[in-house]
């Protein structure tokens, strides 16, 4: 072949494959700009019903009565807005919307989906289960919790949680676990959704506080102390002192800070010593403060010297939310040596108090 | 007369010797290269459409609520920011997310940037030390909080000390899990952090760092810090930029992160995990393309630490900000950019087809050699051989017009094609008229816009080789509002 006609084909074939390229741009924005605007036309005469329902204001049901007859057609258009209102409204909003999707047969579509070959269609059923809050659908929405996809047990984690009933509390510590290279739930997703289900989870969480696996433990200890499970209180005193798992003792630490006693001070206090890991000390000085019992100022006080000054400027704050006599004791060491770190981490956690409004209650307190 | 003669007969013997060795491997190498582009987009077209299929249920609401989910520490190295400052700072204070602090660094400004910032937050100081996790340079002068105490901004005022020894004293200051980094110019849509994040979220065990999507604001509407009205900046230089960056940054990086093997974020919209941040030691204030040469550096961190990791890129939402609207000033930018791509390639050349390293050391890091590194080199030599061949007849009409179609023509329409995917993905540009600018500047570009920046990262890449010093150059910006008057930085391109 010669060169000129090799260069017609190639010429010809980039010169056919940049008008198709503009062509497709072109098709593209034209056609976006029409369903648009279909869309606002045919929308227009039920967005007053719909903002009417989820308001709160359709108290005679006629909104719900309205939009529950559209045609399907003014349904596809209408759908995406229902389900956009649904994860922002509560109450009687929320169980409206939830039964005019029902009335168009989308709890039904998405139940079936739930088996779909597709992941996006198995989360999609997931997720919109989750949002309308069907107490029937948690069941169904459970085995997702062990699908293939991570996307899938992600979404059916939160749907789970939004749902809220204690009996998937299990199944969401067994998805924590990375079994056969799949990598379990982000601890927070699953913290956030075993918190969502509220303190019908206590007992699942003192099992899984006793788990193999330290992720399971990790996120029952977050959500001991988020959550506020008092019963958990010995066994993670037990977990701070002796797992293995650093990720593990920090949340402890954090939980007894916000459910522990007045002995936890000085098991809190143990773990401040710089023998232990940097990321535990700074976590202790910090629940030191959230547990504000006054047996932890000395040591605290001692802390603001620490060459970690991370650490000293936690022990800092921590002494001002203990209160009165915290404070006291940072004004003291602000004045005993004034130029040592003592006194700059003090001065500092002072200032900062003084800003926040901390200072007048304390003395006002006192 | 005679002398003239001999001289063009030489030069036609000594372009006709080499063209006769060259000639076929110029073609391959432009063939190559813009395949190669085209399958980086196949791949990130993939990638946005998976993305967008997970829209509706990625939980973006979750997130933005969340209390559980790691904070985010934004750091905004700031020299002589004034025009600016106050309006990004108001922005990314109001950006929507769980938990997050404003951490501005004062790099030794000599302008109002430290009284706009107190005057309109009410800064105060306090004595508030400065942790030495990574080391820096540039002393700290002060800290200023807002007299509310609640606001939760930073302000540290240093000596001047370079913006990357800025950030790493940002990320000393920042308290929580995540670092960003945001130029003070830059402008982030709201949901930003939330879509930046939503990587470590997911999988926060193995993301390290993710990289957001950089987007030219020239031309568009700004109110308030936020971005208004989508629209095409005036100057044809300016259309070009917005094409190329659709192309290389939105598109490649988006290819990359697909295939795993994610080399550069950009430095003026980068997140990092805190903890890796200060394993390998923050930014290297002696590199010129500091942001590559932290990846590159966390890579090789990772991997010889037999870490699983990943290094992600997000494409939308964005942070726009401003492109050079002078010749002058885009010349510095490219010249430092490439200077940077050398000095980095160079100091990991141990990790060139290495294959401890996977994709990122036997494909990615070739890749930036062959194809960026080398690139202006080859594309110039090529288009001179040529023309000068053409002109002097040694190169044949079929082949000139080959050469053109292989090297510019399939350019142009790997560019088209990258407008396909923007247009079919995100559609931000919503005027037909910006459309049209878009589609005129992908066939512009070729004429003298890509020889241009090829010779003026060839410069930068010489400057390099002859150890001369590296300078940031200054950079005149417009400012967000129509109304603000053009100032300088020092900083802050991309």
């Amino acid at each position: 072949m010669s060169a000129g006609r090799t260069f017609l084909i190639v010429g010809a074939a980039i010169g056919l494959a940049c008008a198709s390229a503009i062509i497709v741009v072109a098709i593209a924005k034209l056609r976006r700009g029409r369903v648009a605007a279909r869309s606002r036309a045919m929308l227009a005469p039920y967005r007053h019903s719909l903002i009417t329902m989820v308001s709160g204001e359709d108290d005679d049901g006629q909104a719900r009565e309205a939009l529950s007859a559209v045609p399907a057609p003014i349904w596809v258009c209408l759908r995406p807005s229902v389900v956009a209102f649904l994860p922002k409204v509560r109450g009687l909003p929320a169980d409206n919307l939830g039964e005019l999707m029902r009335a168009h047969g989308e709890i039904d579509e998405a139940t079936r989906r739930l088996t779909s070959r597709s992941a996006v269609r198995r989360a999609r059923a997931a997720y919109l289960l989750g949002l309308v809050r069907d107490p029937a659908s948690a069941a169904l929405v459970l085995p997702l919790l062990s699908d293939h996809v991570a996307d899938v047990r992600l979404v059916a984690a939160r749907a789970l949680g939004t749902i809220g009933d204690p009996a998937a509390a299990s199944g969401i510590l067994d998805a924590l676990r990375t079994q056969n290279g799949q990598i379990g739930l982000p601890a927070w997703v699953a913290a956030e959704a075993l918190l969502a289900m509220g303190p019908g989870i206590g007992p699942v969480l003192q099992i899984g506080l006793a788990s193999k696996d330290p992720a399971v433990r990790n996120v029952c200890a977050k959500v001991a102390g988020h959550g506020t499970y008092l019963s958990t209180v010995p066994q993670l005193r037990v977990l701070l002192a002796t797992d293995s798992d650093g990720d593990v003792r920090v949340s402890s630490a954090v939980a007894l800070g916000r459910v522990g006693g007045a002995h936890d001070a000085a098991i809190l206090l143990r773990h401040t010593d710089a023998s232990e890991p940097t990321v535990l000390r700074r976590t202790c000085a910090t629940a030191l403060g959230d547990l504000g019992q006054r047996e932890s100022l000395e040591a605290l006080a001692g802390l603001l010297a620490d060459d970690d000054r991370r650490l000293a400027e936690r022990a800092a704050d921590s002494l001002v939310r203990i209160g009165t006599e915290g404070i006291a004791r940072l004004r003291e060491a602000a004045v005993t040596t004034p130029q040592g770190p003592s006194a700059r981490a003090a001065g500092c956690a002072l200032e900062l108090a003084g800003l926040r409004g901390q200072l007048a209650v304390s003395l006002t307190g006192s | 007369m005679m002398i003239q003669f001999d001289f063009l007969w030489g030069l036609a013997r000594v372009v006709s010797a080499i063209m006769s060795v060259v000639a076929g491997p110029v073609l391959i190498y432009f063939l190559v290269v813009n395949t190669s582009l085209l399958m980086l987009m196949g791949l990130a077209g993939w990638e946005f459409v998976r993305q967008n299929r997970r829209k509706s249920y990625a939980g973006s609401e979750q997130m933005a609520a969340s209390q559980l989910g790691q904070g985010v520490s934004v750091v905004v190295p700031a020299h002589n920011e004034e025009v600016v400052i106050v309006t990004s700072v108001q922005a990314l204070l109001a950006l929507r997310f769980g938990r997050h602090e404003v951490i501005v660094v004062d790099d030794g400004s000599t302008d109002a940037t430290f009284e706009r910032l107190r005057g309109a937050f009410d800064l105060v100081p306090v004595r508030r030390e400065i942790p030495g996790d990574v080391t820096t340079r540039g002393a700290v002068i002060d800290v200023h909080v807002p007299r509310d105490g609640r606001t939760r901004l930073v302000l540290v005022r240093k000596k001047n000390s370079g913006r990357s020894d800025s950030i790493n004293v940002g990320i000393n200051a920042s308290i929580e899990s995540l670092v960003v980094f945001i130029d003070a110019d830059s402008i982030l849509e709201p949901d930003a952090l939330i879509s930046v994040t939503k990587p470590f979220a997911d999988d926060p065990t193995r993301v390290v760092a993710t990289g957001g999507v950089i987007r030219a604001i020239n031309g568009c509407k700004v109110v308030d810090g936020r971005m208004v009205e989508v629209k095409l900046g005036k100057p044809w230089l300016v259309r070009i930029q917005v094409v190329e960056y659709l192309r290389a940054f939105m598109l490649g990086r988006s290819g990359w992160s697909r295939f795993g093997a994610l080399i550069l974020i950009s430095g003026a919209f980068g997140m990092f995990r805190r903890d890796v941040l200060v394993e390998v030691g923050g930014l290297d204030p002696d590199s010129i393309g500091e942001d590559f040469e932290l990846v590159m550096r966390i890579h090789r961190h990772m991997i010889d630490n037999g870490r699983d990791y990943r290094v992600q890129f997000v494409a939308e939402p964005v942070s726009w900000t401003e492109v050079p609207v002078t010749a002058t000033v885009l010349r510095s930018q490219r010249k430092r950019w490439h200077r940077g791509l050398w000095e980095t390639l160079w100091k990991y050349r141990g990790m060139l087809l290495n294959p401890r390293y996977g994709r990122v050391g036997l494909v990615a890091i070739p890749y930036y050699w062959t194809f960026e590194l080398i690139a202006p080199f080859l594309e110039l030599a090529g288009f001179v051989l040529v023309v000068l061949g053409f002109a002097l007849g040694v190169v044949s009409t079929p082949y000139a017009l080959m050469f053109m179609a292989v090297a510019y023509g399939y350019a142009t329409l790997v560019t088209l094609v990258a407008m396909a995917i923007e247009e079919l993905s995100f559609h931000k540009y919503r005027r037909w008229r910006d459309l049209g600018a878009i589609l005129m500047a992908a066939l512009l570009e070729n004429l003298g816009y890509r020889q241009a920046t090829a010779w003026w990262r060839l410069e930068g890449w010489w400057a390099s080789l002859r150890g001369k010093k590296p300078v940031w150059g200054t950079m005149t910006r417009q400012g967000f509002g129509d109304d603000s008057p053009a100032r300088a930085s020092l900083s802050g391109d991309v």
